[in-house]
């Protein structure tokens, strides 16, 4: 019971301090609201893993920490219900982490009306931790929502260059695929039948009668380009790259590496495991837009020159391997998804985070007119280069793991095999714009006019915080990088429970396939 | 110590001795050197003990990652064959790390050197005691992470930033053709591991297929640079001769053979016949293209990839004992020629090009003679390491094909041309330029390991005295060899021809080019061959002409259309029209965010009031 708290304070602790450094918090720059900022973080950081190291997997087909509120709208079936499984158990910790590293920068960071910047992101921080922990599906959006919104608010602010249009165009664009989505998910609701709308009385309603093909066809194409939207999924991909252009370093964190994963975690999570025979109509599909995003974003991605917008096109192409992986509709492929989805998320964050410190060291974000950042900083350059060399799946890091399962899994049955000769040239493509990051960035020599004035005398190597928010960052990718198992012993239950090619195939037998197994071995 | 113990430390001692120079911080420019030496002494230490203590092969493993039935594993195995390679590595290794606590000393940034050399061991020592094929191409990407590292140290430099970026990329796609082997390989067998693997493909042959073996032996091609991915190791040399002396001619390089053999036994003979042709094309082709280089170490990188053509050749016939071999003895004397190339270098003040040295054999005898016992070695004289195994391939060659032992024997002849041209121009004569004569005999940590390499490039050819049983089946394919209906004849042509290849070449290029010349002789009475050598049969133009008329405008215009067509015209547009036919919500999307925050809480609002039934 305590630990079901320790979830629920995960969200409440942030948005309070939120509110508190939206209203209270004259200046950050003090001792104390740093502090308070600080531990508005760190004691949700700390809960998370220790949530983590009391998981216990082998609860079958269920939540652990399971927590429940009412909310006044029981007549729907709504309640704020908590939980984690072994699908959201990682992406939750990975949200507690990006948010440590995104706040902690930004507590220490120049930008103007900081207590507003500050607390704008301890509500999307907030809103993170809130939509990986819900099993309620309302809150599930609503929360997604909560997080999406300050996103859009920071860009219109602190935003480069053409803010409020890309704001805009991003909002709509958004907002259109979270429609969508909402659309297909209560379609779902209403027509399973379940008693409340969370995600365990869905698989239960759908365990005991499944709903019929063509209606499973329309909500899952509804779900795929709902989420699909929101997760940039080729063609719908062209709000990202000029969002992430313009969104200040703490939304970028946060939305590329966080709250952007919600689109696939739907997928993994509901509209895959309750929909099968509307994802084996549309799983081709999901190959080949999967395709679309590493290949024809892949090579987009080689002719940037601008670094922001390279990172945002990088993204948007590694969202390819996960929508590939999805295609596979198996155990392998989910795990690798799951990976995946972590790996990149702490590795594009880091990636925004070390562009803005490039950013300070050049005062551009143009790579043919940088070079020689191994002489002004070499920690940065070093740094730099490891997150590169993470996102273009060096071994080691977990970007890796995620990339080799997926391919794996794309070879287990013949009919995906195709994919996998194609998609394996995306760690070519990677490389080719990856290292030509690194090459025009830290190698040559660094000339004076190059470098802004005040930065080449003044700013140097990295300081502390920089140095923390990025360490927090690499060391997580190296530790699933080095030992996965961290990672996959949590998660396979859940997936062996949600992805067992029994329960997921109609012809045979939805209904009494493995699961009135194991109801029978729980009796 | 026991065996496990023992071999996780000659594996993480490498790692931790990186980590440690990097956390050595401010005091790494002063104690670098000494912890890589001490660490580099250890190992070898280490592996002597292991060596000693060992017999027969180990094996452990654990599992590493499991999603459902699928599980991936890592774990450690040596056998005879990975005991070898690890001797190996470990002797020119401590000789490569000393020579460059004389050849770094001055360097800046030798912290950064040392603690790339070391974790550059740990990834090729991951690659020697890998157990499955998945762990295999693990390492296989980190060493060439460490390869990118080291020949980008000098970053400054333009090459160098060329030269990595090509490294890597060029392996990638190797390794793209690689790791789709590796899953093809786990799906065909259920396991990547190396013992099973052997135990399924001799039940049941039918599961080995050419396919598989093409896209595993990619890897191959591009780490031991064969043709057509050989275009990075020329280039490879922009960085410090001490890492192209480890990396890209002992180690590294020939890891790739060393893969072969691990998995020879799925590979079909169509694969293995197209790695004799290919190897032996290479050989030639590299021997051709070492005529028209005027840099040293870009010479020795020629001779390098001729050289892994020999190993490539010799494997594709069958004999994968002898292909290892050949890696052991090229290992030696290969690591003592660009030490000695290094130290030329050093001594002449970083100049590379061999018209601008001369006369240097008065000045530094003990790097000119161990160099010329190097090159004595390559060329297969009798007597000299090269010769046993040079010998031992072209009598296989001979019994194999005729085609191919003649270009085999004209690789040779080639060998010992390009290599006579270099020690003739560098040695004797005169001196060319101020530098050359300046040049004085190196620091005693420098000519210690070239003593002690030209010790080995000398004997290490005399397989029988190899302690503990080292190079098991190098002695059954040599008896094999032994064992060919006509040995003897073919012996004796063979020792014929091979040693008139090595006194044409090293004589004819005497007279030819003379001593200590300042220009190359066939550049100037033949200038219409010397350019088309140097143009390598145009191959890293036919790259360089994909990237920029081919690759470039195609990237250039997906992102045009991306921005214009889909961005701008169809999403845009599609907004545009969506907005004519809701002019009535016009009212409220006025385009201000504030409006869809408020509109946001409004229908949550009534979505609430909904839910507890106020409507």
């Amino acid at each position: 019971m305590m630990h079901s708290h320790f979830l629920f304070s995960t969200i409440w602790i942030p948005f309070l301090c939120g509110l508190t450094f939206l209203v209270l918090v004259k200046d950050v720059k003090t001792l104390g609201s740093r502090l308070l900022g600080l531990a508005g973080v760190i004691v949700p950081f700390i809960f998370a893993w220790v949530l983590y190291f009391n998981y216990d997997a082998s609860h079958v087909n269920a939540y652990n920490f399971e927590f429940i509120l009412p909310t006044g709208l029981e007549s729907l079936g709504i309640f704020l219900h908590l939980g984690l499984n072994g699908i959201s158990l990682p992406l939750y910790l990975l949200s507690a982490t990006v948010g440590l590293s995104a706040i902690a920068y930004a507590l220490f960071s120049n930008a103007e009306r900081l207590n507003l910047y500050v607390g704008l992101l301890f509500i999307m921080f907030s809103g993170l931790m809130g939509t990986f922990a819900s099993v309620d599906l309302f809150f599930f959006y609503f929360f997604h929502e909560f997080a999406l919104i300050p996103t859009f608010i920071m860009i219109m602010i602190w935003g480069g260059v053409a803010r409020h249009a890309v704001a805009l165009e991003m909002t709509i664009y958004l907002t259109l695929g979270a429609l969508l989505s909402l659309i297909g998910l209560i379609a779902l609701y209403q027509q399973s039948g379940a008693e409340a709308f969370n995600m365990i009385a869905l698989k239960d309603a759908l365990q005991e009668q499944a709903i019929s093909e063509v209606l499973q066809n329309n909500i899952f194409a509804l779900l795929l380009f709902g989420f699909g939207i929101l997760v940039s999924l080729f063609p719908f991909h062209t709000w990202a790259p000029k969002g992430y252009g313009a969104a200040p370093t703490g939304a970028a964190m946060l939305h590329a590496g966080v709250l952007k994963k919600f689109g696939l975690y739907g997928l993994l999570q509901i509209a895959i495991p309750f929909l099968p025979s509307g994802s084996e109509t549309w799983g081709f599909w999901l190959l080949f837009l999967g395709l679309g995003n590493i290949l024809v974003i892949g090579l987009i991605t080689l002719a940037q020159k601008d670094l922001k917008q390279m990172i945002g096109y990088s993204s948007v192409m590694h969202m390819g391997y996960a929508f590939i992986g999805l295609g596979t509709f198996s155990i392998l492929g989910a795990g690798g998804v799951l990976l995946l989805l972590v790996a990149h998320g702490l590795s594009v964050a880091l990636l925004f985070l070390l562009s803005t410190c490039i950013y300070k060291r050049f005062s551009t974000y143009d790579m043919s007119k940088m070079g020689g950042l191994g002489q002004i900083a070499p920690n940065l350059s070093v740094f730099f280069a490891m997150a590169i060399l993470a996102s273009i799946g060096l071994p080691g890091f977990a970007n890796f793991w995620g990339e080799f399962i997926i391919f794996a899994a794309l070879a287990e049955s013949e009919t995906t095999r195709w994919v996998l000769y194609l998609a394996v040239l995306g760690i070519i493509i990677s490389a080719v714009y990856g290292l030509r990051a690194v090459g025009d960035i830290v190698f040559g020599v660094a000339q004076e006019n190059r470098v802004s004035e005040n930065a080449s005398s003044s700013i140097g190597d990295m300081n502390r915080i920089e140095k923390f928010s990025a360490t927090l960052l690499l060391g997580s990718l190296l530790l699933i990088g080095v030992y996965p198992k961290v990672f996959s012993d949590n998660s396979n239950e859940t997936l062996q429970n949600f992805y067992n090619k029994n329960s997921l195939s109609l012809n045979d037998g939805y209904v009494d396939g493995l699961n009135i197994e194991e109801q029978r071995d729980h009796e | 110590m026991d065996i496990l113990t023992n071999l996780l430390s000659i594996l993480f001692l490498p790692l931790g001795t990186s980590l440690l120079i990097i956390a050595l911080g401010k005091y790494r420019k002063q104690y670098s050197s000494i912890v890589a030496f001490l660490s580099s002494l250890a190992a070898l230490g280490l592996s002597y003990i292991l060596l000693k203590n060992m017999s027969g092969s180990v094996h452990y493993s654990w599992e590493w990652l499991a999603f459902g039935d699928s599980k991936f594993y890592i774990g450690l195995l040596l056998d005879n064959i990975g005991a070898t390679m690890l001797a190996m590595v470990s002797i020119v290794a401590l000789c490569i790390v000393s020579f460059s606590t004389g050849y770094m000393s001055e360097d800046a940034a030798k912290g950064r050197f040392f603690a790339g050399v070391a974790f550059f061991m740990f990834s090729m020592t991951g690659i020697i005691l890998a157990d499955n094929l998945i762990m295999i191409f693990l390492f296989w990407e980190l060493v060439g992470f460490s390869s990118y590292l080291l020949i980008g140290h000098y970053f400054q430099k333009e090459e160098a930033k060329s030269a990595s970026k090509k490294a890597f990329i060029v392996n990638r796609v190797g390794d793209f053709g690689f790791l789709i082997g590796i899953i093809l390989t786990y799906w065909q067998f259920g396991t990547t591991d190396l013992e099973l693997l052997s135990i399924k493909a001799n039940l049941d042959p039918s599961l080995i297929n050419s396919f598989v073996g093409f896209l595993l032996i990619c890897g191959f091609i591009g780490k031991s640079a064969q043709f057509p991915l050989h275009v990075w190791l020329p280039d490879a040399m922009a960085g410090p001769t001490p890492v192209s002396a480890l990396i890209h001619a002992a180690t590294m390089v020939a890891a790739g053979i060393y893969l072969l053999i691990r998995v020879e036994f799925i590979l079909t003979s169509e694969v293995l016949t197209y790695i004799a042709y290919s190897g032996a094309f290479v050989a030639l082709f590299a021997g051709f293209c070492a005529f028209a280089q005027d840099d040293i170490k870009r010479i020795l990188a020629y001779s390098t990839l001729s050289q892994l053509g020999y190993m490539a050749a010799i494997f594709g016939m069958g004999y994968s004992g002898i292909a290892l071999f050949h890696l052991i003895t090229h290992a030696f004397f290969k690591a003592l020629l660009f030490l000695g190339a290094g130290a030329v270098i050093h001594a002449c003040h970083h100049e590379q090009s061999i018209f601008k040295m001369g006369g240097l054999f008065k000045k530094m005898p003990i790097t000119a003679i161990t160099f010329i016992i190097g090159t004595l070695a390559l060329c297969g004289v009798y007597g000299f390491s090269g010769f046993y195994s040079k010998d031992a391939i072209l009598i296989a060659a001979n019994d194999y094909n005729t085609t191919l032992f003649y270009f085999l024997v004209l690789g040779a002849l080639m060998t010992a041309g390009y290599m006579g041209r270099l020690i003739w121009i560098v040695f004797f004569g005169k001196a060319n330029s101020e530098a050359a004569s300046s040049a004085q005999e190196v620091k005693v940590v420098m000519t210690v390991p070239l003593i002690v390499l030209s010790v080995f490039a000398v004997f290490v050819g005399l397989n029988a005295y190899w302690p503990f049983g080292l190079g098991a089946s190098i002695v059954s394919d040599l008896d094999h060899l032994h064992h060919l209906s006509n040995y003897k004849d073919i012996h004796k042509w063979v020792l014929i021809l091979g040693s008139s290849a090595w006194v044409i070449g090293l004589g004819f290029s005497l007279i030819f080019y003379g001593r200590g010349s300042s220009d190359d002789r066939l550049q100037v009475k033949s200038p219409k061959i010397h350019a088309f050598l140097k143009d390598r049969l145009w191959i890293d133009e036919i790259y360089q002409f994909y990237v920029n008329n081919i690759q470039k405008p195609i990237t250039e215009f997906l992102s045009f259309a991306d921005e214009v067509i889909l961005r701008g015209i169809i999403v845009r547009g599609g907004a545009g029209l969506v907005g004519i036919f809701g002019v009535g919500f016009r009212l409220l999307q006025v385009g201000k965010l504030n409006n869809y925050v408020l509109w946001f809480f409004v229908g949550l609002l009534l979505f609430w009031l909904y839910g507890i039934d106020l409507f």
